[in-house]
C-alpha cells in the first residue's frame, strides 16, 4: 500500500470528486422536480450558475495549461546559430 | 466500418436525440422539467465524467504500493545517466 503522503493526498481527490459529483447532480438533476419553495432550494444557487461555473474552471484550466507551456517553451528557447 | 466511423455515427445519435428532446423539435410535448433537465445533460456528463477521472486518479494514488527497491534502482541509474552525459559535455 502507499504510505503517508500519497495515500491522504490519493483518498482527498476521491473525496472531494465525490462531494462535487453529489452537490452537481442534486443541482442539474433532482432541484428542477422539487417544489420552488422547499428549504432545499437555499443550499444551491440559482440554475444558471449551473452552467456558468463549468464554464469559468474551463476557462482556467485551459488558461494554465497555456502558461504552463509559454514558460517551458520560453525556458527551452536557444538563440540560433551564426555560421 | 472503422471505429472512428462507429463512434461518430453514435455521437451523433446521441446528439440527434438529445436535440429533439431538449429544443421540442418534433413538437412531443415533454413536460417541462424533463426538457430542461434533458438540456443540461451534455454538461452534466462532462461534469461527472471530470469527476470520474479525478477520483479514479486520486484511488489509484493511493493504492499504488511503494517500492523502495526499485526506487533506489531508479535512483542509481539516474546518478549513472548525469555522470555519462556529464562525460559527453552535457550541462545539467
Amino acid at each position: 500500500m502507499a504510505t503517508g503522503a500519497d495515500q491522504v493526498v490519493g483518498m482527498s481527490l476521491v473525496l472531494f470528486s465525490l462531494l462535487l459529483f453529489s452537490y452537481y447532480t442534486v443541482w442539474v438533476i433532482v432541484l428542477p422536480f422539487v417544489d420552488s419553495d422547499h428549504l432545499l432550494h437555499r443550499y444551491f444557487l440559482p440554475r444558471e450558475y449551473s452552467v456558468i461555473l463549468p464554464g469559468i474552471a474551463a476557462v482556467v484550466l485551459l488558461l494554465c495549461i497555456g502558461a504552463f507551456t509559454v514558460v517551458v517553451v520560453w525556458k527551452n528557447r536557444k538563440p540560433k546559430k551564426v555560421d | 466500418m472503422t471505429k472512428l466511423l462507429q463512434w461518430l455515427l453514435g455521437v451523433s445519435l446521441l446528439g440527434i436525440i438529445w436535440a429533439v428532446i431538449a429544443f421540442d423539435l418534433l413538437e412531443l410535448s415533454v413536460p417541462g422539467t424533463y426538457r430542461e433537465v434533458a438540456w443540461s445533460m451534455p454538461l452534466y456528463l462532462l461534469v461527472s465524467f471530470g469527476c470520474y477521472s479525478l477520483a479514479t486518479v486520486g484511488y489509484r494514488v493511493a493504492t499504488f504500493n511503494d517500492c523502495d527497491e526499485a526506487a533506489r534502482e531508479l535512483q542509481e541509474q539516474i546518478k549513472e545517466a548525469k555522470e555519462d552525459l556529464r562525460k559527453k559535455g552535457l550541462k545539467i
